[in-house]
């Protein structure tokens, strides 16, 4: 009971800022859009209906889940190596190695993204070196694409990575790996056949909780895909901002909501099912 | 179903309705128009001078107009602006949604004033208070002998140094219409456009020039751009003469904004002398003159030097296509999917 009063005001704070919102988001998905899109109070699942008939609908969900799970995997691949120094580095300079592994978060996402439009575009540093050095003959496209857009995300999924695995590299037991060792297992064997193994519940919660920032993306996308990279997120945006159509963005939005709860769930059941990770929540 | 879109839309735009309230309790009529340079032109030609009388008026930047549509509706149950410039379709929008007054001719005498094109603009509601129109925008430094045509952009040694915004942003509405237009007689007929616009396309760096296409131009990215004309003459006069702005040959759209009185506005009668005010001769004259937006008011005098950088100067007054918006509207969404699957898609990088 005390539990619940000590609770009450976070609760309070999520019914308002969450709850309500997206029961109010709910409410227009239930109207209707004219023909000229205006919005008339109506209580209609057509907008549901037409998007789920609509096939460029599931185009975009297969281009966001390729997207955020491709970048996803990226991001934790690259994220596992700067996770294993900081785990192995002593405790003088875990701390510090920890702070900048996740530095990106302190700045903000639009400000690294325009700083990557001036670093990948044509006239970008990247493209001038290349030009410069011979390597090639006129600019790369790394922005307004897919390309510019993946770059964009894994450097922006990384350092959520990066915290998820610290956290689950932490628990292991460094023993293990010493027993390797004095059986006669080099470095990399210890890694493929002991550390590896048993990362793989860090590994797996880390991908589940980037892909589902990933599938929430919005800022990358418009930003960097210079109008070619179509995913859900940006379509929304263009529903509500562009074609004014509040219904339709409103059902999308509902959609890739209840897309996203199923993934947490998920990422749920595996937090409990995997010992690795119920390891996490000891004391 | 008000209360939930007020709650939810209320709790979205509050910073920006903050401001409105305040203005409401100190007694000063809100307007609500786009932000930057346009304010700052605006207010100083024609919201000055309205406050000289004595009527203070607080300026709210309302974003883009589908951001101020959406103003209006989560305000609807207690509206906290007066008065509204907006694009025509969407104001279109707004006037089916009761949103805003409508504005008979018998109760607006200064309607026989406006012209007839933004009379019908705005339908049973408020009227059109300026023209703007499609123009191209390119580098002069870059690009020589100055083009005069939208398909200059589809020359081949312009890959990858065109941007120009794909539908459903109306930029890339209107280029599909005036291409149409120029192919085939007949802006709704977007097949005859798809030969133009996937050369164009093949040129195309970006779908969504950012910042803009100006700002791409000056930067050195783009050397091509689609843009409008009033911002476009500021920024070539910016950029002394950087920036060049052609209304090519192939024709152009009116993109009308209108002025429009709140429905249930709190200070209706300072809000009406507004709109009387903005749609009279004198002010619309001084905005022409400032910024290029064409004048609505038939009797505004504007110097034939401010009049030839205008879509309205005779020479260009041809070049101008009818465009009903409420029908593009309806067919809007089967051009924007017309547009992602042979346009974009044909053009990747």
């Amino acid at each position: 009971m005390i539990g619940w009063l000590l609770a009450a005001p976070a609760l309070a704070v999520l019914a308002l800022a969450f709850v309500w919102p997206m029961a109010g988001l709910f409410r227009i998905s239930l109207n209707r859009t004219t023909e000229t899109g205006a919005m008339e109070a109506a209580v209609t699942t057509d907008s549901y209906a037409r998007l789920v008939g609509d096939d460029f609908t599931r185009e975009l969900v297969l281009n966001t889940l390729t997207l955020a799970a491709s970048s996803a995997a990226i991001a934790v691949a690259l994220a596992l190596p700067i996770a294993l120094l900081v785990r192995g580095a002593s405790p003088r300079w875990r701390g510090l190695l920890a702070l900048a592994a996740v530095a990106p978060l302190l700045v903000s996402g639009t400000a690294r993204l325009v700083g990557w439009m001036a670093i990948l575009g044509d006239q970008g540093m990247i493209n001038a070196l290349l030009t410069g050095m011979g390597i090639s003959t006129g600019p790369l496209a790394l922005i307004n694409n897919w390309t510019g857009v993946r770059i964009g995300l894994v450097e922006s999924l990384m350092p959520y990575a990066v915290l998820v695995l610290l956290a689950g590299l932490g628990r292991l037991d460094p023993k293990l790996e010493e027993a390797a060792a004095t059986l006669g297992a080099n470095r990399a064997r210890t890694f493929l056949r002991v550390t590896l193994p048993l990362a793989a519940p860090a590994l797996l919660a880390a991908w589940l909780l980037t892909l589902v920032l990933g599938i929430s993306a919005f800022i990358t996308p418009r930003l960097m895909g210079g109008g070619r990279v179509f995913v859900l997120a940006t379509e929304i945006y263009d529903l509500a901002l562009e074609t004014v159509d509040w219904p339709g963005a409103a059902a999308l939005a509902m959609l890739l909501l209840g897309g996203l709860l199923a993934l947490m769930i998920l990422r749920g059941v595996v937090a409990a099912f995997f010992p690795g990770n119920r390891a996490e929540k000891t004391p | 179903m008000r209360i939930w879109t007020s709650a939810l839309l209320g709790m979205a735009g509050i910073a920006a309705a903050a401001l409105p309230a305040a203005a409401q309790q100190s007694g000063a009529m809100t307007l609500m128009a786009y932000a930057g340079i346009f304010r700052e032109n605006y207010n100083d030609v024609v919201v000055k001078p309205f406050q000289a009388s004595g009527a203070p008026v607080q300026y709210v930047e309302g974003g883009t107009s589908a951001q101020m549509l959406g103003m209006l509706r989560a305000q609807k149950a207690d509206p906290q602006i007066d008065v509204v410039i907006m694009d025509v379709t969407t104001a279109a929008l707004a006037c089916a949604e009761g949103l805003v007054e409508k504005m008979p001719a018998a109760a607006w005498p200064i309607l026989s004033q406006i012209d007839p094109q933004a009379r019908a603009a705005g339908g049973e509601c408020g009227p059109g208070v300026m023209f703007d129109h499609l123009v191209m925008v390119y580098d002069t430094q870059a690009v020589k002998p100055a083009p005069t045509r939208f398909m200059a952009m589809a020359d081949a040694s312009q890959r990858g140094a065109v941007g120009f915004a794909a539908p459903p942003n109306i930029q890339g509405l209107a280029i599909t219409a005036i291409l149409a237009q120029a192919q085939a007689q007949d802006w709704r007929n977007i097949g005859a456009a798809m030969a133009s616009l996937k050369a164009i396309a093949a040129n195309t760096q970006t779908f969504d020039p950012k910042p803009d296409g100006y700002t791409m131009i000056l930067n050195g990215q783009l050397r091509f751009a689609t843009g409008w004309n009033a911002r476009a003459q500021l920024y070539r006069d910016q950029s002394q003469g950087r920036i060049g702005v052609v209304l090519p040959e192939e024709g152009t759209i009116f993109q009308i904004n209108t002025i429009n009185v709140v429905a249930n506005a709190k200070n209706r009668a300072r809000a009406a002398a507004f709109v009387n005010h903005a749609l009279s001769a004198e002010p619309q004259k001084a905005f022409t003159e400032r910024m290029f937006y064409g004048p609505t008011n038939t009797t505004a005098q504007v110097s034939p030097e401010a009049m030839q950088r205008t879509a309205l100067a005779p020479e260009f007054r041809n070049r101008v296509i009818a465009l009903d918006w409420e029908e593009m509207l309806k067919l809007r969404d089967g051009w924007n999917q017309r547009w992602r699957r042979e346009v974009i898609a044909a053009a990747p990088r």
